[in-house]
């Protein structure tokens, strides 16, 4: 047999992929890390360019079905509300195209079942947690304030938070006015030097790439790290299927790499950090005698239960100029104050509401403006006259909503794309309905002389999570409380995926403690893997 | 991208029902370079410059789309994207037919209020999706060109160098969270 040319192979360099790679090298655990995409050409970042919006559109399209990457696979979207997809497959995955909100989850967040009666309960408490977010937000350098009453006491962060502009200042004003909650936004941005990177100068629209590397991206945080500490990082590596010996142990995994020649790495422990359809996927390819319906699928939970948050944006027209290009794409200021279950309301969990900029040109124009000679009219009652607002709820889980295979649609190596279902629950709906409304209040109270809303469908398809989730039960999860596979005894699925319940908050940073804890739960066991 | 959105009309690009807004992920075309025709003839190109510059006029400082290259920004697109040439050439040739049939003149050499009417009349019954089409790539040909852009600043206060080259903001001033710090707890133990 080939003898294991490393103590764990990781599967996937995105959020969670690097960070467990980053804490089990630190620990001296041999790591080699396969990733289908490759290092992003930073020249090409969209805001390198004034046609900024432009190439954000084409060769930066969120969406992988326009974007078509490399490595790209193609993604349906199926049901009563189908997901705008939004994912890259690169070093550093999805975060290279985040907008770097970096929410901590609530205590009450792990214990749904328990405290609402819904949902799923974690197998861990967020202060089982609490130390790994601390530890990411130094890895990462995390702008933001501690004190915050929404949340539990916590460590100061690393660098204060961002400027919030105008915009900012009216949501303050609002906030004030209507006696609640905020805070200014905890974000993955350095507001001041940090770690070698630079101060945020300002540029906003963070997800068109940030050429300041100012954005906390992975592939400019963990991954200079993680390459100092060894770990081998093979780009355009397309994983097929984890390969099980006959005990039912996970040895590595068959991949193509760029030329789509196949190639086999062995590992002693091996990680899956794909994302919420990535994961998954992987799972039901490697389908075999022993795991007919997809491997660590005996709970048949592989792909069910996709979460995506509910979310849209509340857009308010004053005026007056907001000076709506200042402030942080991804939150100035935002407020918890709906986050927790009310009795009073029809709907149970809650939600967010984060202040953005205003819409940038392009967008805008092809949002309201109307071809022809009303067109400059219709813009300039906006531009510089508008702000915007991200809502976000919590999605429950339902099994309904799911991703499965689509051998009807495949890669350019003949692997299949994945196939989405999704549909609001009705809790959901109750929830998302009045979230818009709030959207409205705060910023009727902003001043504004009208509200317009996206509503709730499609969706967007940032967030995608809960399809290979913990829980203790191998029946009613897929792993358990240290992210470990219930099925097989050496795999590990470290990413949002494994997220029994989405919160009402931005899932990266929750993601990447999860990862950097259970790194620590591999270490522990060392010896049993022999390292 | 994300955040292009119609109010009230967004649909989701599939990878199953191939449309313009998928293909044109692999059409790199850099805005405000200078360029000709690759696909389109003489009369189609004439057609398609009037075309764009109906769908966004010149007002004030700001251009039409024609004199910022949209035109051949589209063109420059289906040259990279084959399998939009057809529907293309074919709404521009119908778009022409029907200034001919009506107004007994070239589209071109039509009116302003004659070019709207005839291109409202195309967009109400194109099954083909070309309207959209050219209007979504004269939008991207128009707000991603340097000169619009700076008009753009200039009339409306909108900074559009601040995302490419960055600015300085006043630093988050704590002492507004005074209020905020002094309410209670509102988190759940769980």
């Amino acid at each position: 047999m080939t003898q294991p040319a490393a103590d764990v192979l990781v599967i996937g360099s995105g959020a969670s992929g690097a960070a467990v790679s980053w804490r089990l090298a630190g620990y001296g655990a041999s790591v080699i890390c396969l990733e289908q995409g490759d290092w992003v050409d930073r020249e090409r970042l969209p805001k390198n360019h004034v046609d900024w919006e432009v190439r954000g559109r084409r060769f930066w399209a969120a969406n992988p079905n326009v974007r078509r990457w490399p490595a790209d696979y193609p993604v349906g979207s199926e049901g009563e509300n189908p997901v705008d997809i939004y994912m890259y497959n690169a070093v550093g995955g999805s975060t290279i195209g985040f907008a770097g909100n970096y929410w901590r989850m609530a205590p009450s967040d792990f214990k749904v079942r328990t405290l609402d009666g819904a949902g799923a309960d974690w197998p861990l408490t967020y202060e089982e947690l609490a130390p790994y977010y601390t530890i990411n937000e130094s890895v990462i350098g995390v702008a933001g304030l501690a004190g915050d009453p929404c949340g539990p006491p916590r460590d100061p962060l690393p660098v204060p938070p961002a400027p919030i502009g105008r915009p900012g200042e009216l949501l303050v004003g609002a906030y004030e006015k209507l006696g609640w909650y905020w805070w200014p936004t905890e974000q993955s941005i350095t507001t001041a030097a940090y770690n070698g990177r630079p101060a945020c100068d300002n540029r906003g629209w963070c997800t068109f790439g940030c050429p300041q590397k100012s954005l906390s991206t992975v592939d400019v945080t963990y991954w200079p790290q993680v390459l100092e500490k060894g770990v081998e990082l093979r780009t355009g590596a397309r994983v097929r299927e984890v390969l099980l010996d006959a005990t039912g142990k996970a040895v590595g995994a068959l991949y193509y790499d760029g030329d789509g020649a196949v190639r086999e790495v062995r590992a002693k422990v091996v990680v899956v950090a794909c994302g919420g359809l990535g994961t998954p996927r992987l799972l039901l390819m490697s389908a075999s005698a022993g795991h007919p319906d997809g491997l660590a699928n005996s709970s048949g939970l592989v792909g069910k239960n996709l979460m995506t948050h509910v979310q849209s944006f509340a857009v308010g027209q004053f005026d007056e100029a907001v000076e709506g290009w200042q402030g942080t794409w991804g939150g100035t200021v935002s407020t918890r104050q709906f986050y927790e279950t009310d009795p009073s309301r029809d709907y149970l969990r809650g939600f967010i509401m984060s202040g953005c900029r205003g819409w940038s040109p392009l967008n805008l124009a092809l949002q309201v403006a109307p071809w022809g000679s009303g067109h400059h009219a219709a813009l300039d009652e906006r531009i510089n006259h508008e702000i915007v607002m991200y809502l976000c709820g919590e999605d429950l889980p339902e099994e309904a909503n799911r991703v499965e295979l689509d051998w009807e649609h495949q890669d350019r190596f003949g692997l299949p794309g994945v196939r989405t279902h999704y549909a609001l629950g009705d809790n959901s709906r109750r929830l998302g309905t009045d979230m818009i409304a709030h959207g409205h209040q705060v910023l009727d109270a902003a001043g504004a002389t009208s509200v317009r809303d996206f509503g709730l469908s499609p969706i967007w398809g940032w967030h995608l999570l809960g399809t290979a989730r913990m829980g203790t039960d191998p029946g009613t999860s897929v792993v358990d409380g240290s992210n470990k596979a219930h099925d097989v005894p050496n795999l590990f699925v470290v990413d949002g995926s494994s997220m029994p319940t989405s919160a009402a908050v931005n899932p990266t940073h929750t993601i990447q403690a999860i990862a950097l804890r259970a790194a620590d739960r591999i270490w522990e066991k060392r010896r049993d893997w022999s390292f | 991208m994300a955040y292009d959105r119609k109010q009230g009309g967004h649909s989701v690009a599939q990878a199953n029902r191939p449309d313009y807004r998928l293909e044109i992920g692999r059409a790199e075309v850099p805005v405000g370079e200078p360029r000709g025709f690759s696909v389109l003839d003489v009369p189609r190109a004439t057609t398609l410059r009037a075309w764009v510059a109906t769908l966004i006029p010149a007002r004030g400082a700001r251009p039409d789309a024609a004199e910022v290259g949209a035109a051949e920004y589209v063109d420059a697109t289906v040259f990279l994207v084959p399998a939009l040439r057809p529907a293309l050439m074919q709404a521009i040739d119908r778009i022409e037919r029907s200034a001919t049939d009506q107004l007994h003149k070239a589209f071109s050499e039509c009116g302003v209020e004659d070019r709207e009417r005839l291109l409202r009349e195309f967009e109400a019954v194109d099954a083909s999706d070309a309207f959209n089409m050219v209007r979504d790539f004269t939008y991207e040909a128009y707000y991603g060109h340097p000169r619009v852009l700076a008009a753009l600043e200039k009339e409306t206060g909108w900074s559009t160098t601040s995302p490419t080259r960055g600015g300085a903001m006043r630093p988050f001033d704590a002492s507004r969270l005074e209020r905020v710090r002094k309410l209670p707890a509102r988190w759940r133990k769980a």
